[in-house]
């Protein structure tokens, strides 16, 4: 048994979830605010590498500039997604804005297509370089800041639905939206709140995996693995986002290590069936009670 | 009142486009007195539209040349391509309505399912030779292809060429694979492995990456313990080449880099940045830029200022081929059928392609087993040439 | 226009058609049927065979989620399970085609069930996950197996009927639209039985039904098999059709195909399916003969392939925020304006 072998895996495998992670972030984000499953999340997080893309290569703009601009491009994206296509649907089944988010994933990848044809691309490197090595097991340095930056930003949403207005307006309406009206919350700026704000999370995310793996319009397909990460870890926990995605990425690099590329996947999704059938709300999600 | 004159509107749209559509299935068969007609499956869009335009440019362009000169034996050639998207269906759907449409001699096809999935219709057609932007190995089958070739090397011969160069240049070296979970692939590996180990190589590890994954970094540790002295990359365009070179550099891995034809685009290979210094690759074609004496290079040179692609050089080099079997079965006043056009292709001895390839090639199957290791120089933004021009 | 339409017996009243103008236009349909292979290039016979590929899958897709409503993205995983049985019989046992199709059709249906099992425990979008994660372990199952040739899949050598190959879209035309049609009646037909009533039942409210005392496992189950047996079928279709079965034939895009093809067409209507499909399947055609026949159009095909990805998403957004119910809602909307027009004022 090659412990050593071993321990490296496993520590790529866990950064590598951080990066899932983020990912999952945006998606939970979205859920807890407006009960809506984003499909399109893979799509937006290749939106807002992209728009970094165009900022940072295509204007030339400097990097601390560059990437709030991407950011709030996408934010704004977000913006527009629920306005136009999200609110007119307020009442809907889900089963019908889970529909929507799947034909936005088609559109926004036309759309990429059409503005920066479907060649792949380099982002501009920006991260530091210098490999890092915890004894003998080394870590790509890309994956550990990408891993650094989704704890942070986990942490940082943690707090901010604890202790911050907006985030606990966001919780409360989540919980019970009639509610939340009656208390005075302004429940359509939470949904537009948390879709901006999910965009932006998406944009960075899609910034970091864009960087590790190069932008393409094929990117999207990053968000199947994200929404195993969400039902494993729930569909509305932040926490569950952190573990699930740990989780999936360690597995991930297990099953490749041990296994062979071609059992990556199948392993995520054999979990996924697991959890389906164990635990259908993950392992933090909210417990939901059907009523009649 | 308002909900009927919606309807009305959209029912009369409706209509309106029912006609249009109508209309096609009673269209004249479009065709001039004796032309050779090119038909074509391009992929203009979708996500290898970057070889499509090139290829439908090459095409066009030698077409032109052709023309320009008087024809083929007095005869016309024109060219009628279709977008496809790079989608099997579309593919064939164009390739249906190209040969409705027109007496269609020579026929290029855009992906190794659309070849494998025509192939029977091209049979009962029996007056069409085809190629295409594929070089998969099952397509190098005379008996089962028997009216199609590549346009080149098969991805297995292209390794083959690889392997050669390494065995000369360091014998008895560890050689890793590094492949995409798809056919293209898959295609050349089991073979290639054998084909390495009959060449005195080992091969320490082969990696497969799933389609569409952004993180290597398991791979990247299973090819550092592998230790290779080579690794080549096979079944991507892209991406993830640079990240593995990147990694495994900081991870102080010595390999030499090299990939397979469709990564080894210049434009493809220049986006790579610092990692991609001193990536090698087999090419069987030169490059726009290539110094060497080339009359058929100067003047695509002249016709096209700007640089055109290795997908322009199929394209182009295609025409070349198709265009020269038909004037051979013209020269032996032999009909324009899928046989006769094959039998002229397998005719060619020593041709000379005006230096596109660097040697004179025979086309004695369905392939043109020859290439050349290309090296990139990142500080000439240049691919230069590695070795000679290899024949298997 | 319709008028004292009454029935003197329970037969009648549950015929499906019902009236003579009804049976006026089907004569006519089939009559068109029949004469469209004389009068059709081989272009259009290839699309009207494609059309009823995805007529009859997305009928069976129909069952399932309008119907039933139980929200499946793992329509092409069992085409492909359908189309892969097919294959494997044909060119390993040269066995009749009806008896391949039917094969197809079964080995899907299985599969079909395993799928469903979990649809008791999981319920809605979780469910749509599920066979997400269906299609992926199909999508596996192809693609690493000797059976099923690999990567690089399998070709097939075409059907023989009394001698002679179905090589040709006239000939496989004769084959695959009389399937279709089958395929349409029957699932017609089971929206008039007992069954097809429970799964509606199933639809509306899943545990008043269980208090009605339909047994939702079974009957979910049975949904799950019925449509997954539709698609099975299909898919071996598929395979005659296009002769080539690889793991990529039956990706993820195809099953979200079906799923906006009866969202578009109107979910829960038989009608709805087929306009859905029709009207997916043509809409990239009409969008190339647009850009053929606007002026400037060589430098617009470029954009053919993302505009056709935009116009896709597009429709099925469209199609949900401003007419939920589908193509069939506007068709019935016409023809309610023409069954009421000598009444309006």
């Amino acid at each position: 048994m090659d412990w050593a072998y071993l321990f490296e895996i496993s520590l790529t495998g866990i950064a590598s979830g951080g990066l899932y992670a983020l990912a999952a972030l945006a998606f939970v984000m979205v859920y807890k605010a407006t009960r809506v499953v984003n499909i399109a999340i893979g799509e937006m997080l290749m939106a807002g590498g992209y728009l970094f893309f165009t900022f940072a290569a295509m204007w030339a703009l400097p990097l601390w500039l560059a990437i709030p601009a991407a950011v709030l491009a996408c934010g704004l994206l977000g913006a527009v997604i629920e306005r136009t296509m999200i609110r007119p649907l307020l009442g809907e089944p889900p089963i019908s804005v889970f529909m929507v988010t799947v034909g936005l994933s088609s559109v926004l990848i036309g759309l990429v297509e059409m503005v920066w044809t479907a060649d792949q691309r380099r982002l501009p490197e920006f991260m530091p370089s210098d490999p890092i090595m915890v004894g003998d097991a080394f870590l790509a340095p890309k994956v550990f800041w990408g891993a650094v930056v989704a704890a942070v930003f986990i942490a940082a949403v943690l707090l901010v639905f604890r202790y911050w207005r907006g985030g606990v307006a966001l919780r409360a309406t989540a919980s019970d939206q009639a509610a939340a009206y009656s208390v005075g919350i302004n429940v359509p700026r939470v949904f537009s709140l948390a879709w901006v704000a999910s965009a932006m999370l998406a944009a960075i995310s899609g910034i970091i995996v864009g960087s590790i793996g190069g932008i393409s319009s094929s990117m999207g397909v990053f968000g199947l693995s994200v929404l195993v990460v969400v039902i494993v870890g729930g569909l509305d926990s932040v926490l569950g986002a952190l573990v699930g995605g740990i989780l999936i990425g360690l597995v991930e690099a297990l099953a490749g290590a041990y296994l062979g590329g071609e059992y990556k996947l199948l392993a995520t999704f054999v979990v996924l069936v697991v959890i389906l059938m164990a635990r259908p709300y993950g392992l933090f999600g909210t417990h939901e009670i059907e009523r009649l | 009142m308002a909900q009927h004159r919606i309807s009305t509107k959209r029912r009369s749209l409706m209509l309106g486009a029912a006609a249009a559509a109508l209309v096609q299935p009673l269209s004249v068969l479009a065709q001039g007195a004796e032309e050779i007609v090119i038909g074509g499956s391009i992929p203009m869009t979708g996500v290898f539209a970057f070889a499509g335009v090139g290829i439908n440019a090459g095409i066009q362009d030698y077409v032109k040349i052709v023309n320009d000169a008087g024809g083929i034996k007095g005869r016309k050639v024109r060219y009628v391509p279709e977008d496809t998207g790079y989608k099997v269906d579309v593919s064939v759907a164009a390739f249906k309505k190209i040969t409705s449409q027109n007496k269609v001699n020579v026929y290029y096809g855009d992906s190794t399912g659309f070849a494998k999935t025509i192939n029977p219709e091209l049979e009962r057609n029996g007056n069409i030779l085809m190629a295409g932007a594929s070089f998969a190995s099952e397509l190098n089958d005379p008996k089962k292809y028997p009216h199609q070739f590549l346009v080149g090397p098969d991805y297995t011969e292209m390794f083959g060429i690889l392997l050669k160069h390494i065995a000369k240049e360091k014998p008895g070296a560890k050689v890793a694979f590094v492949y995409s979970d798809s056919e293209f692939g898959r295609d050349p590996i089991e073979k290639s492995e054998a084909a390495a180990k009959a060449l005195g190589l080992s091969v320490p590890v082969k990696i497969m990456t799933p389609a569409g994954s952004v993180d290597v970094s398991t791979e990247v540790i299973k090819l550092r313990r592998a230790a290779p002295d080579y690794t080549i990359f096979h079944g991507y365009i892209l991406a993830p080449i640079p990240e593995f070179i990147t990694q495994g550099k900081q991870q102080g891995m010595k390999s030499k880099w090299m990939g397979t034809f469709w990564t080894m685009d210049s434009s493809t290979v220049m986006k790579m940045g610092e990692a991609g210094d001193g990536f090698m690759g087999v090419m069987p074609y030169r490059y726009y830029y290539d110094t060497e004496k080339a009359p058929m290079l100067e003047k695509i040179r002249a016709l096209r200022p700007e640089y055109q692609s290795t997908a322009y050089m199929q394209g182009f080099l295609a025409a070349m081929l198709f265009l020269e079997s038909a004037k051979r079965c013209l020269d032996g006043n032999k009909p324009l059928t899928g046989a006769n056009l094959k039998a002229a292709l397998n005719s060619l001895k020593d041709f000379d392609t005006g230096g596109l390839i660097g040697v004179p090639i025979t086309i004695s199957g369905n392939s043109i087993p020859v290439g050349r290791v290309y090296r990139a120089d990142m500080k000439a933004q240049k691919m230069v040439a590695a070795s000679d021009w290899i024949k298997l | 226009m319709r008028i004292g339409t009454l029935k003197e017996s329970y037969v009648a009243d549950a015929a499906l058609f019902d009236s003579r103008t009804q049976h006026a236009w089907l004569a006519i349909a089939a009559t068109l049927l029949l004469l469209f292979p004389f009068v059709a290039s081989d272009y259009w016979l290839y699309m009207a065979c494609l059309v009823a590929i995805n007529v009859a899958s997305a009928t069976g897709l129909n069952i399932l989620t309008g119907y039933t409503g139980l929200v499946s993205l793992g329509q092409a995983a069992f085409m492909g399970l359908g189309a892969y049985t097919v294959a494997i019989l044909q060119t390993r046992y040269g066995t009749p085609f009806l008896l391949n199709l039917l094969a197809g059709g079964v080995v899907a249906m299985l599969g079909g069930i395993v799928v469903g099992i979990p649809s008791l425990r999981v319920k809605g979008l979780y469910l749509a996950i599920a066979t997400i994660a269906a299609s992926f372990i199909a999508h596996f199952l192809f693609a690493n197996f000797q059976i099923t040739g690999g990567t690089a899949g399998l070709s097939l050598p075409p059907a023989r009927l009394l001698g002679m190959d179905l090589d040709t879209s006239f000939r496989l035309y004769w084959l695959i639209v009389p399937v279709a049609v089958l395929m349409l009646l029957g699932a017609a037909n089971l929206f008039r039985t007992r069954i097809g009533r429970a799964f509606i039942a199933i639809r509306d409210r899943d545990i008043s039904a269980e208090v009605l005392g339909i047994p939702l496992l079974r009957y979910k189950l049975l949904s799950f098999g019925l449509s997954s047996f539709y698609a099975g079928l299909a898919g071996g279709l598929w395979a005659y059709f296009f002769r080539v079965v690889t793991p990529e034939s039956f990706p993820l895009s195809m099953s979200i195909f079906f799923l906006a093809a009866i969202i578009v067409g109107g979910m829960g209507s038989i009608l709805g399916g087929i306009l859905g499909a029709v009207f997916m399947t043509m809409v990239p055609e009409l969008l190339k003969l647009v850009v053929d026949l606007l002026p400037g159009g060589a430098a617009l095909a470029v954009f053919l392939s993302p505009v056709r990805l935009v116009v896709f998403g597009a429709l099925i957004i469209g199609f949900l925020v401003f007419e939920p119910l589908g193509l069939a809602e506007i068709w019935r909307r016409v023809r309610r304006f023409f069954h009421l027009w000598p009444f309006r004022n």
